[in-house]
Parts: C-alpha cells; sequence; structure tokens
C-alpha cells in the first residue's frame, strides 16, 4: 500500500484539519467531535441541513457544508459511522428555532446512530427530523443496509435542501423538497478496481485484472454480478438501463445526470461515460437540462464511476440553480 | 421501601464491568456456534472504556452517568450490539435526569423503557431469540417487586433467575434477528450469548446483595464462576 497517510489513527482527524485549515473564512472545525459548521454560526431563522457519516466518500459529507449546502457534518472513521455524541452534538451546534434536517444515508450504522443523537436532541427541547435517502437501485438490500443504499444521489438532496432552507422554507417544506429528490433520483455505480481503507492496509474486495463490479456499493460492497471489463459504451448501456428504468423515468421527462468518479477515475473516463449517457438520454427522449460531471461521492481511491438521474420539475431545478459554496470548489 | 442510591447503581455498573470483561472470550465462543464470534469482544472493548475512564465519567445524578456510559457504549462497543445496549442505557438516563436516587418502580420503569427503546432500535420482539427475551420476564419481575415487598434485592435475585431460564427456553429457537438470523435453522440448538450476558450480570448483581444463586443454565454457571 502507497498513501499519503501518517498514522492511520490520525488519518481522518488530519485530512479534516487540513480542510479546516483550507477553508477559514468558511468552516469551523471541532476536533473532538469531528465536526465542521457553517463559519459564523447558524442563522436561527433559517433550517439547518445536517449530515454525518463515515469518511472515504469525499467530498461528501464534510466538504459539502457551506452557504446553500449544509450547516454542518461530522465525520466517522473509514467507512464507520460517526459516534452518537458526535452526531448529537452535531444537531445541537446546527441547533434553529426553525428546525434541523438530519439527511442519512440509508446505511444501518448510520441510521442507528442518528436516531439515537435525533432521540436525544428530540428530549432536549430541539426541534429535529432525518430523512433517508436511498437512490442506490443496484440491490434491495446490501451488507450494511436494510433497503436501498444511499449514494451518490444524496447530493441532489443536500443541494435542493440547503437551497430551499436558504430560501427561508419551513421544515415541512424542506423535509417534502427531501423527499421529492430522493423519489425522483436513482443511481448505479461500477467498480473496475477495489480500494484500500488506510486502517486495513489491503483491499476490502478483490478484483480480477479483468474484471468489474456492476452495481457496486461506496464501501466495496458487492453489486448485481461481476463480468469482464467491457467497452466503456456497453457499461454506460448497462448503468443508464438499470438506472432509467427503475423509477421508471418517461420519454419528455426534464433531468439532470450525473457522473460521479468513485475516487481513481480520471475525469476524462467520466466524460466518456457522459458522453455516452447523454446520448442515451436524448434517445430515450429526456431532455437533459443540468449534467453534473465530477467526484461528489467517492470510494476512497476505487477506479470507477456511478450514473445518477434526476428528474427535475421547476422547482427542483430552481433549487439546483440556486448558488452554493462549499470547501469542494474548483476555481 | 428502600430507595436505590446513586452509589448503589455506580457499583452495579463497576460489576456489570467486571462481569463483561471476565467473560469477554466466552461471551465471544458462544457467539461464534451461530453468528460471527465478536459478541464478546464487542461488549468488553467498550466495558473496558467504561472502567478505564471511571473517574472521568460525571456523577452529579444518576441520569449524567447513565447518559455518559450510553455514549461510551454506542461508541466502543462494535456492531449492533453498541447502539442497542446504549439504547437502553440512555432510555434510563433520560428517566433519571436530576435524580441521586430511585425506587425500585422507578428501575422498573427504566428497564420498561429501555426495551421499547431495544425494540424500536433493532425491530426484535419476544421470541426472536435476543437479549429482550432476558429483558422482559426480568421486567415482570421487577413491577412484582415494586408493587409488592419493595425488596429490590429479592427483585435481582428472582430476575436473574428469570433471565437464566430464558437462556434454556429459547435455546431451540430459530434466531430472527442479528447475524445469528443469517444462518436460520443453525442457530437453533445453541444459547444465544446476548441472554446468557443479562443473566450472568443479573447473577452478579445478586452476589453483590450477598445472594448467590446457583444457575439453571449451563452456560450461566459457567460464566459466573
Amino acid at each position: 500500500m502507497k498513501k499519503f497517510v501518517n498514522d492511520p489513527a490520525q488519518f481522518v482527524p488530519e485530512f479534516m484539519k487540513g480542510i479546516a485549515l483550507a477553508n477559514p473564512g468558511l468552516l469551523d472545525f471541532n476536533a473532538e467531535f469531528q465536526m465542521v459548521t457553517r463559519k459564523g454560526g447558524v442563522d436561527k431563522s433559517k433550517v439547518s441541513i445536517v449530515q454525518g457519516s463515515g469518511s472515504g466518500h469525499e467530498p461528501a459529507h464534510v466538504m459539502a457544508v457551506g452557504p446553500g449546502m449544509l450547516t454542518g457534518a461530522c465525520q466517522g472513521a473509514v467507512f464507520a459511522a460517526p459516534p452518537v455524541d458526535a452526531c448529537y452534538e452535531t444537531i445541537k451546534a446546527c441547533n434553529s428555532d426553525a428546525g434541523v434536517l438530519v439527511l442519512v444515508n440509508n446505511y444501518q450504522g448510520d441510521r442507528m446512530a442518528w436516531d439515537m443523537a435525533t432521540e436525544l436532541a428530540t428530549a432536549e427541547g430541539i426541534n429535529v427530523r432525518q430523512f433517508w435517502i436511498n437512490d442506490d437501485v443496484a440491490v434491495e438490500d446490501s451488507l450494511y443496509t436494510v433497503g436501498r443504499r444511499g449514494v451518490a444521489g444524496n447530493f441532489f438532496v443536500i443541494k435542493a435542501c440547503g437551497a430551499a432552507a436558504e430560501q427561508g422554507k419551513s421544515l415541512d417544506e424542506v423535509e417534502a423538497i427531501a423527499k421529492k429528490v430522493n423519489d425522483n433520483v436513482r443511481t448505479m455505480g461500477v467498480a473496475l478496481t477495489s480500494c484500500i481503507p488506510p486502517a486495513k492496509g489491503t483491499p476490502i474486495f478483490d478484483l480480477g485484472e479483468d474484471e468489474i463490479e456492476v452495481g457496486v456499493g461506496i464501501h466495496g460492497e458487492p453489486g448485481r454480478r461481476r463480468e469482464k471489463i467491457q467497452p466503456a459504451d456497453q457499461i454506460t448501456e448497462e448503468l443508464f438501463e438499470a438506472v432509467a428504468s427503475d423509477i421508471p423515468f418517461n420519454s419528455g421527462d426534464r433531468v439532470a445526470i450525473m457522473v460521479n468518479g468513485l475516487g481513481g477515475t480520471p475525469i476524462t473516463e467520466l466524460y466518456v461515460i457522459y458522453a455516452k449517457a447523454h446520448e442515451l438520454a436524448e434517445k430515450a427522449g429526456f431532455t437533459v437540462v443540468r449534467n453534473y460531471v465530477g467526484e461528489y461521492c467517492t470510494s476512497l481511491e476505487m477506479a470507477g464511476a456511478s450514473l445518477t438521474i434526476l428528474r427535475l420539475d421547476d422547482e427542483l431545478e430552481a433549487l439546483l440553480d440556486a448558488p452554493a459554496e462549499t470547501a469542494a470548489r474548483i476555481f | 421501601m428502600t430507595d436505590i442510591s446513586q452509589e448503589r447503581i455506580e457499583r452495579a455498573i463497576r460489576t456489570t464491568c467486571a462481569t463483561v470483561l471476565r467473560n469477554e472470550h466466552y461471551f465471544s465462543d458462544l457467539d461464534g456456534l451461530a453468528g460471527d464470534g465478536d459478541f464478546g469482544t464487542s461488549l468488553a472493548t467498550g466495558f473496558r472504556v467504561i472502567d478505564k475512564e471511571w473517574d472521568e465519567i460525571p456523577k452529579t445524578d444518576i441520569g449524567a452517568m447513565l447518559l455518559k456510559i450510553s455514549m461510551l457504549v454506542s461508541k466502543h462497543v462494535g456492531g449492533s450490539s453498541g447502539p442497542i445496549w446504549g439504547t437502553g442505557f440512555m432510555k434510563a438516563a433520560m428517566l433519571t435526569r436530576g435524580k441521586t436516587s430511585i425506587t425500585l418502580q422507578e428501575l422498573a420503569d427504566m428497564l420498561g423503557s429501555a426495551i421499547e427503546g431495544i425494540q424500536a432500535r433493532g425491530g426484535a420482539k419476544l421470541g426472536d431469540k435476543t437479549l429482550l427475551d432476558a429483558l422482559i420476564p426480568v421486567h415482570e419481575k421487577l413491577k412484582e417487586h415494586a408493587a409488592g415487598d419493595g425488596d429490590v434485592c429479592a427483585a435481582l435475585c428472582e430476575a436473574a433467575a428469570a433471565a437464566d431460564s430464558a437462556v434454556d427456553e429459547t435455546r431451540n429457537l430459530v434466531a430472527h434477528r442479528g447475524r445469528a438470523s443469517q444462518v436460520g435453522e443453525r442457530s437453533a440448538n445453541t444459547p444465544d450469548p446476548g441472554i446468557v450476558a443479562i443473566a450472568t450480570i443479573l447473577h452478579d448483581w445478586c452476589k453483590d446483595c450477598g445472594l448467590a444463586q446457583t444457575p439453571n443454565a449451563a452456560e450461566v454457571a459457567k460464566a459466573t464462576a
């Protein structure tokens, strides 16, 4: 294993410290709970949007904190849910008169930690609710879930809820938007290689030199099947078919398309996938009004990608258009 | 009716740490019969932290103490046992905020609330061959004594016997929750390590009352020895 790691046990606090130091005008960092919140504190008149999950998926979670996005987030160890006290402290730090909405990706560990934290915060008189994201069409149940997993579609839920909260929408309204996005977003991923959690030091699953895992989870969980590597267009067709047929999307739909890199795939390859996905979307009669090509939810250095399609209406389109600023900037 | 002092609850927690640490490998061995063999180690990892950080755990009142223990258990006990056991402590903590002593009825209520919380968290019910199969009859015993003689030690010792009986009563059931459920029929004819752990802890609490009893289930006899 060759990685930029000092002590594997310090990997998460060290990268979080780096994110905080690189974004002094944007984020406050609490080392004890591995938590970041928006600089300048919480606007008590607006709904706070909170998230927290295992590390290793960046820029997901902590790097999605900022105006128009998350209010605060906490990190667990690599691929492990954050501890209950960190979740509880994050809710408390983001407490707002307008309420707190916790966006939880559907994994058992995350759900149990946030359940407990929500219960504790509620007992303290905090107005907090949870919403579970489950956009992955690959498998119904997995190693870490009852029901579908939450993956890259998470970005759209955060983006839309963050924008709605910024506009001063109520907790009920923001929650309804979370549901609308989740009901209309679908994702499936494919892995070309495994990833290596720093503390483990070895790949979390074995994949032959010429094999790919179709429907892989963002923790390397098994997907639908393992098959031989194929030309990019064929893999994209397989992903597109699985995603587009799921809700199903219909001819005439206005959609956003995301091609998300899993950490170890160059952006050029993501654009090869995007080119085919865009063509397939047009062929299916969809109007592609927005696109997102890059890394939004990764799995350490896993080579691979996921395809997400979101069905839009005027409301969601406007929310995606609204300004936002996070630590995951590109300029 | 005698109140249960905070000091007595602190002692019960210390006893629980000792019980869990003493049986670390044994509980894992039991888990290995149908589960993934990590139950004892998972539990011990959490209770070792409680033992080590005992002096730093707030003792202003029972609720504050149990809430901290709940956080440590949730954080350090591995697998689903962390949130499950942590939820039990959390529910008990919520009913004891600001209190420095409780009645037996309040102890029964704490356990009742813990049971509800655990059911909600893990989705298990009576007969699923989980720790609830021990906790539910234990709750009944505490309620009986709270409504009757109010004798704390008598209640704990009968509760220990009830949890102990649950080991044999559930032995032949097929697990429906937790890792053991994944092996289906293979989980029959094995004791549930969570039930054994609850029975063992209660027997050790009973010993603290100076009323040691002989366990019925072979596994509990071995774990209390």
